[in-house]
């Protein structure tokens, strides 16, 4: 084990190329999630949508995502993607984690849209709305604020597992570690200092999480 | 004078189970209408026919002569001209009290949003809820949350009010705040078919009171014909259970 000296003082010198690393881990997992929020909303209405056909393909993407390990379709559809169109790294990562957070979004829709009361739909079509405003105003906003802690949740499971687009050689924060760690033949303190960003920013996650949560409960929108 | 509304036949089937076996009922401009009857009888199937939440599986429905056909009609035009208040209030817990009310006229109406908040100020005012406003519904009692779900409806000017047990599921303390509302509004002309069990309110109120049983109007007459002097056997053994 490295002395805590010396991983304290690794950590400093290494701060600046590691904050670039988190940063870029950061909007990597960001941009996955948002447009695995749309992804996941297609596919939750697919689920719900009373054509079987269509509860099928949703079906299938979500049982391929969940049934083959995250490394594999990044690798898949990295090289897949590449191979067919001119795309950065940067973008072929985040469409890759895009796909794969879309599934679980698109369950944690799927349930927060089942759990609004038929009540709501009675009343929206009783005052006369179209069923897309009653989706949209009455509907979708109740079920994004009852799904906004799972959303959370999701969010963290996604800045972890954006760790794995260090093998498709995205300097994200793993990749910083492991070739800072090969190059300087200190392995053990690089992989210690990349813990302890990676549980820094889930810990400050968790609390806004939980912070948002309080508040949701407090005003009653929920 | 012509029907304001005439439904003809009406029937419901879910499956196998035949709910509502041919019930006629005209309502003229400015009637209030009370419909009683026990458990599971059809009450709310009936009045959600009324407004098309269910489709009734035969039978006509009639609005100032002109029929409404499911499938060819604009059902979300014609629900916006009836207004409809569930027992369980149904607000929109995410929205502001105001928010509630000035939606539909907004979405659905294109009324001016300032135009809106002006006529829910009114509205509130005359449920006696002005300074909950800016309140979210899940701050109210059981009586305020009916109390704004009516003035939700009321917001969209409907010419027919649908109530379908509004003080049900009360404390027995702020249903009073409810019925007052109700009475109000009758007095002030408007159009209603209360499916109830307070027959102090029938009484009170009814131009006409139906007792519905086993998926028909089993009886009907004014309010003291069938709530004081009721010829059926089975309306006097209703009116017997719930006077106790
Ligand atoms: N969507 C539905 N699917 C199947 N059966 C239904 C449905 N809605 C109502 N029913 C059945 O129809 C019958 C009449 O129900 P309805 O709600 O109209 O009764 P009600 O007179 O309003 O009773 P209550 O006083 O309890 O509200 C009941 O037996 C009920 O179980
Ligand atoms: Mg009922």
């Amino acid at each position: 084990m490295p002395s805590f000296a010396h991983l304290f003082e690794t950590f400093v010198s290494s701060a600046p190329l590691f904050l670039k690393g988190a940063l870029l881990t950061f909007e990597l997992s960001l941009a996955s999630v948002l447009i695995g929020l749309a992804i996941g909303l297609f596919f939750a209405f697919l689920s719900l949508s009373k054509i079987r056909a269509l509860n099928a393909i949703s079906n299938f993407y979500i049982t391929l995502v969940r049934g083959t390990p995250l490394i594999v379709q990044i690798f898949v559809l990295y090289f897949g993607l590449t191979d067919v169109v001119q795309i950065s790294g940067f973008l072929a990562a985040t469409l890759a984690l895009a796909f794969h957070n879309g599934a679980y979004l698109s369950e944690i829709f799927r349930g927060a849209i089942q759990s609004i009361d038929r009540g709501q739909y009675e009343a929206a079509k009783s005052l006369g709305m179209t069923s897309y405003q009653t989706y949209a105003r009455i509907i979708l906003p109740q079920a994004f604020l009852r799904a906004l802690p799972a959303l959370g949740n999701q969010f963290i499971i996604a800045l972890k597992d954006s760790s794995l687009a260090a093998f498709i050689s995205m300097d994200e924060l793993f990749n910083m570690a492991t070739t800072q760690g090969a190059n300087n033949f200190d392995q053990m303190t690089y992989l210690i200092i990349v813990a302890v960003y990676y549980l820094v920013m889930v810990m400050a996650l968790s609390h806004l999480v939980n912070l948002v949560e309080v508040k949701l409960k407090r005003s009653g929108a929920t | 004078m012509a029907h304001f509304l005439e439904a003809k036949g009406i029937t419901k089937n879910f499956g196998e189970l035949q709910v509502l076996k041919g019930i006629d009922l005209s309502v003229n401009k400015g009637e209030v209408i009370c419909l009683i009857g026990a458990s599971g009888s059809g009450k709310s199937t009936f009045l959600r026919c009324l407004n098309f939440l269910e489709i009734a599986t035969s039978g006509s429905i009639e609005v100032d002569g002109q029929a409404i056909d499911p499938k060819t009609s604009d059902l979300n035009q014609y629900r916006a001209n009836l207004g409809m208040v569930f027992q369980h209030f149904n607000l929109f817990p995410h929205m502001s009290v105001l928010e509630n009310i000035i939606e539909a006229p907004i979405r659905v109406k294109k009324v001016k949003k300032s135009q809106a908040i002006e006529t829910a100020m009114v509205l509130l005012k005359k449920v006696d809820l002005e300074d909950k406003a800016h309140e979210h519904p899940a701050r109210l009692s059981g009586g305020q949350k009916q109390r704004v779900a009516i003035a939700r409806a009321l917001a969209m000017r409907p010419s027919l009010m649908l109530f379908d047990e509004p003080t049900s599921a009360l404390d027995p303390e702020t249903v009073e705040s409810v019925l007052k509302t109700m009475r109000v509004l009758a007095s002030e002309g408007m159009t209603m078919i209360v499916v109830t069990h307070e027959i102090g309110f029938a009484r009170a109120v009814a131009d006409r009171v139906c007792f519905i049983h086993e998926g028909r109007i089993w009886e009907q007459g004014s309010a003291s014909e069938l709530l004081d002097n009721p010829k059926e056997e089975r309306t006097k053994e209703f009116l017997k259970a719930v006077m106790v």
